[in-house]
């Protein structure tokens, strides 16, 4: 080997450089954002499309304290908790979250599904194909014939996530469930277990760490179809309000609205990977 | 300091790019005109596609792209500058560009919405009927002023808010309102209005021709434009004019002729002769530039202008920062200004109607 080159893939960073280098595009963003947001606004003071950081906590302030212009009035001498239970931003993202976890629920029995069509092959044989299928269909453009199944309320809504994300679960599990050894489930059955003891005790135990990380990579698939959904039909929800804004070019709350979202992501990831690793320590994701 | 240095960086490559960009664009001064799906200014892709836009342009020695965007987003692209005149409803003029601080004229009154726009019902429902009930709309736009109007002319305004709104999406609306039979109400536009109601049993309830003159349909171009030193945003102005009143005199006649006319201009939005006349038959154009002239310069303009305004201000629709009615001001032909003088930002500007009315152009 002569020793052309630098050999940077040796050159670590240390603490505070890779502190530093992970907060840069961050900076920049920001920086970017602001000067962007300065030359408009001293181009045009009423300028709406990219708000100034007050206008935005302005915004945001009025969201977490005060209701939706639509709903109803607070009464005089609200108190704080009162005032916060029934603000905006509260009612908007407790609608959602609602819809966010029922939808995460009915994934449940998906995970159930791929896991019986990996132990058994007559499961297998009789759902695969199908559910190959579904998995490429584009849930969006079947809208017209969810309204007609399930309504346009809730149910339709959910029904989309589920349509959109169960086949990936379902197809995630499958492949986990068929990727454990034969040898263990030989093993298994000579020391006299069931079929049910090895599907559950013996299959679904060593994958389902590996299962809750592939619904927390499709966390974001979830949120699309969400979105999707109450932007199409709703009276609630943050994706309602954000399409409301949109008409009278809103970004004032819709900028901190979309940051708001990104936070509960990543705290729902977040969450999910702890959740993860205390339930399983001897994974190593 | 590596930061500083980044940021330069970035800074001198955006800079890079739009001098790129600076240096390709002809000599000619080059404007662009937006527009979407609708009755009243589907005539842009006919305009656009039969040359007549071009050989006004010639006329007036500059270019003008015509380019077809979907409304939001056409609304979206005005208001960020990327283009120079839009069509859009006097409500969205008010609303989106004027009290965003992008100052807008409206140079062509195209037409008004003579019952395009229609609140339908099912089960023959009455108006007294509607609060309580489920009706889906696309929220505050014309659509919700139209239920306002309707309930407030029937003496039910203090019952609006009991009215379950749902935000709908207008490329879903027709199957959502047809497939749930537990939404009483729908409020939009043709050609939807005209699907919903092959369904038995819905009916319409009220429309637009029950407020005439108050949806009204324009072609903005930004003041700024308009001002501009070399004159040439004078000219993109004029050249407009000139293009749509000679299309207008094609399509307003009889016979063959014109039906080739309107089913080109119908393809633009994928209608069928049929369906296109069925919605210029609700659509009360402007043919001849006198007509939108008179209306522009009447007394009329005014009252129905300020129950638009009135409407966008209680629906928080003029944005955060304005807190007064009069901030975002409109000024009319005859000098006169609704709200405070210095804040005009939306100008009803009839010159360019009056020069192809006058044959100037």
């Amino acid at each position: 080997m002569t020793g052309a080159g630098f050999q940077l893939i040796y050159a670590k960073p240390g603490r505070g450089v890779t502190w530093a280098l992970s907060w840069l595009l961050f900076a920049a963003g920001v920086i970017g954002y602001l000067a962007i947001s300065t030359a408009r606004h001293r181009d045009n003071p009423e300028e709406r499309v990219t708000p100034t950081v007050w206008q935005m906590v302005d915004g945001m302030s009025h969201a977490i304290m005060s209701p939706a212009e639509d709903s109803e009035p607070l009464p005089d001498g609200a108190t704080w908790s009162q005032r916060l239970t029934h603000s905006m931003l509260w009612t908007d993202t407790k609608a959602t979250g609602l819809r966010f976890i029922y939808s995460m629920a009915l994934l449940l029995p998906a995970v159930m599904l791929g896991l019986h069509m990996g132990v058994f092959p007559y499961v297998g044989a009789f759902f695969l194909r199908f559910v190959l299928f579904f998995d490429k269909i584009v849930a969006l453009s079947l809208l017209p014939i969810l309204f007609i199944a399930f309504g346009i309320d809730e149910l339709s809504k959910v029904m989309l996530i589920v349509i959109g994300v169960a086949p990936t679960v379902i197809l995630d599990t499958f492949n986990l469930a068929r990727g454990v050894p034969n040898e263990q489930v030989v093993k298994a059955f000579t020391l006299g277990a069931g079929d049910f003891d090895v599907t559950y005790r013996v299959v679904l135990k060593q994958i389902w760490p590996r299962v809750l990380n592939s619904i927390r990579l499709n966390l974001k698939a979830v949120m699309l179809f969400l979105f999707a959904g109450e932007m199409i039909a709703s009276t609630d929800g943050l994706a309602y309000r954000i399409a409301l804004l949109r008409r009278h070019m809103g970004m004032d709350v819709i900028i901190p609205y979309v940051l708001w979202v990104a936070l509960l992501l990543f705290l729902v990831d977040f969450g999910m990977r702890v959740l993860n690793q205390k339930l399983h320590p001897w994974f190593e994701a | 300091m590596l930061l500083r240095r980044s940021v330069s960086v970035i800074l001198l490559m955006m800079t890079g790019v739009s001098e790129l960009m600076r240096g390709q664009a002809p000599a000619k001064p080059s404007f662009t005109v937006g527009w979407s799906v609708y009755a009243g200014w589907t005539p842009y892709h006919y305009l656009a596609q039969s040359g007549i836009m071009r050989k006004w342009a010639d006329k007036y020695g500059i270019t003008i792209k015509v380019q077809r965007f979907d409304y939001a987003p056409s609304l979206d692209a005005f208001v960020a500058k990327n283009i120079d005149a839009c069509t859009m409803t006097n409500m969205e003029a008010l609303d989106m560009p004027a009290a965003s601080g992008v100052p807008t004229s409206a140079v062509i009154i195209g037409d008004y919405s003579n019952g395009n726009d229609a609140l339908l019902v099912r089960n023959g429902l009455q108006m007294k009927d509607l609060p309580g009930k489920k009706l889906l709309l696309v929220q505050k736009t014309v659509s919700e002023y139209l239920l306002d109007r309707a309930l407030t002319l029937n003496g039910l305004r203090d019952q609006i808010k009991q009215v379950r709104l749902v935000n709908t999406s207008d490329s879903d609306i027709v199957t959502a309102f047809l497939s749930d039979s537990n939404s009483a109400a729908a409020v939009t536009w043709k050609p939807l209005v005209s699907q919903i109601l092959k369904q038995k049993g819905v009916t319409s309830l009220f429309n637009s021709s029950q407020i005439p003159g108050e949806i009204l349909d324009l072609t903005v171009v930004r003041t700024e434009v308009l001002n501009r030193p070399d004159g040439s945003g004078q000219k993109f102005a004029k050249a407009l004019a000139g293009a749509w009143y000679e299309l207008m005199t094609r399509m307003s006649g009889t016979g063959a002729e014109t039906d080739k006319v309107l089913r080109a201009i119908g393809s633009g939005s994928e209608d069928t002769l049929e369906s296109y006349k069925d919605q210029l038959s609700t659509t009360n154009m402007f043919y001849t530039p006198a007509s939108a002239l008179a209306f522009g310069a009447s007394a009329e303009l005014k009252q129905k202008m300020a129950l638009v305004r009135q409407f966008c201000f209680d629906h928080g629709l003029l944005g955060a920062n304005t807190k007064a009615l009069d901030d975002v001001a409109i000024a009319y032909p005859d000098g006169t200004v609704q709200g405070k003088a210095d804040r005009v930002r939306l100008r009803y500007d009839i010159s360019y109607m009056k020069m192809a009315a006058e044959g100037k152009l």
